[in-house]
């Protein structure tokens, strides 16, 4: 098994508060890592933290091997190896779907414009938005939306992805949808760290659990040791009231 | 019919006043615009003290009245670098608009979710790219109404340059003017043509307003 992400103690504060205080956590390939926790806990900037979208004070970030937070890392570089998908989508509005896609690979792989426009394509394909290539984002719903915002990010071809509570901003009809494709690559060997509150979806898809909470982890283990043999009374009270488990 | 005899001898003088108006205009949107590009770009992205120095540059040229600027230009400028009227009046215009194109187009920058920068890094785009290919292409469609509006601003700003010799419609105006004793009569012709160099104006910025509006599906 190897290790394909490692956090070692990371720190962050913002203004006075300090919001991760000392988290590790490691990730091996091909493996669904789902953090669950309260809201405000950091679990979001934890997230940020892998890609270096924010830099952590103290700590380090271990991608396959490279420190991500050594200053003399390109990260624009190894940020092509991390994917990432968002609440709030942020497709770019002003290009339709393929060229959200295309604007990656041209630009940031250097790809040709027409190999670049098949790739692109045949992400689309896989989640299921062929017929929208030419649409705009403005012109699509909420899940067609995090379905292209998806397809973008497999099209870099990374080593994981990031999803930043993927269907926390969808209405409930739209949210089945993306979790399929979530559910897909899963089944195909894509390792995924998860910020999500759709228990199903966890209980269902991940390899591991990791409860946060003021930004510490309080409790990691597989779906089942977590939601119904729960060691902590911190773990125990938050399914509680996310999916009354009995306590 | 004496008055529209007068008019009609009197427009091809007064005419060729627009080609000076027009070029006054493009020359100084023109540099306006690259100089406030450049002016928003490091109030943004800048450092504090490039940010600071972009921030107070606005502020002092915003504060004077184009008038001024004008003059101060004709006294100083004029004569260092040897520039014609035209060139002078040009500079002017185009520093008084860099400062108003800076906050036109800051406050688009601005108004891009913060969401598209972080979408783009996350991809492997440095700030350079992102800049370059997702927000500035937002940014200036963002900015084509309030764009619209300074274009039209210059436009009539033009005029000032009668102040320091440029030849322009208005200068030219007032030389009809002059010569024919019907100030009311030529300076209404004067203002019908503006009226009508604005209004052509806004409606090749809408147009371009129209072309450029995203697909929201409506």
């Amino acid at each position: 098994m190897d290790s394909i992400l490692e956090l070692q103690d990371i720190h962050k504060s913002y203004g006075g508060t300090e919001v991760l205080k000392g988290v590790s956590l490691s990730v091996n390939k091909g493996e669904v890592l789902v953090l669950i926790g309260p809201s405000g806990t950091g679990k979001s900037t934890l997230l940020r933290c892998i890609n270096l979208l924010t830099r952590p004070d103290r700590g380090t970030v271990l991608l396959s091997g490279t420190d991500l937070t050594d200053p003399k890392t390109d990260l624009n570089r190894m940020r092509q190896r991390v994917g990432m998908v968002f609440q709030e989508f942020n497709l770019f509005n002003h290009l339709n779907v393929l060229n959200n896609i295309t604007l990656g690979l041209t630009k940031v792989k250097k790809m040709a414009v027409a190999e670049a426009k098949q790739v692109a394509r045949l992400e689309l394909e896989k989640v299921g938005l062929a017929d929208k290539a030419d649409s705009f984002p403005g012109e699509l719903s909420g899940g067609q939306k995090q379905r292209a915002a998806i397809a973008r990010a497999l099209a870099m071809q990374p080593d994981v992805i990031l999803f930043d509570e993927p269907t926390s901003a969808l209405d409930p009809q739209l949210i089945g949808e993306v979790l399929e494709v979530m559910k897909e690559l899963a089944r195909e060997g894509m390792t995924m760290v998860v910020v999500s509150h759709e228990m199903d979806f966890t209980r269902e898809v991940a390899d591991r659990v990791v409860f946060l909470e003021a930004g510490q982890v309080i409790e990691e283990g597989s779906p089942a040791q977590i939601f119904y043999h729960a060691r902590s009374e911190r773990t125990k009270n938050f399914l509680g009231k996310i999916i009354g488990l009995p306590a | 019919m004496d008055k529209l005899d007068l008019i009609a001898r009197n427009l091809p003088y007064i005419s060729q006043g627009i080609v000076t108006t027009l070029l006054l205009t493009v020359v100084a949107l023109t540099s306006g615009f690259a100089a406030g590009l450049l002016l928003s770009l490091v109030r943004v992205y800048g450092s504090n003290r490039a940010a600071g120095l972009a921030i107070a540059y606005g502020r002092a040229v915003r504060g004077l009245p184009l008038l001024v600027i004008m003059i101060l230009f004709y006294l100083f400028v004029a004569d260092l670098f040897h520039l014609s009227a035209f060139m002078t009046a040009a500079l002017a215009l185009g520093l008084h608009s860099s400062a108003y194109q800076a906050e036109i187009i800051r406050a688009a920058i601005q108004s891009v979710g913060s969401g598209q920068m972080i979408a783009a890094r996350s991809l492997g785009m440095s700030q350079l790219q992102a800049v370059i290919y997702v927000i500035l292409p937002q940014a200036l469609r963002l900015a084509l109404p309030s764009w619209s509006n300074e274009a039209a601003v210059v436009l009539k700003d033009s005029s000032l340059a009668y102040a320091i010799g440029t030849a322009e419609l208005l200068r030219r105006a007032e030389y009809v003017s002059a010569r024919t004793y019907e100030p009311l009569l030529v300076f209404g012709t004067c203002g019908l043509i503006y009226l009508m160099l604005t209004f052509t104006t806004n409606r090749i910025l809408g147009a371009l307003e129209a072309k450029y509006r995203l697909p929201d599906g409506h």
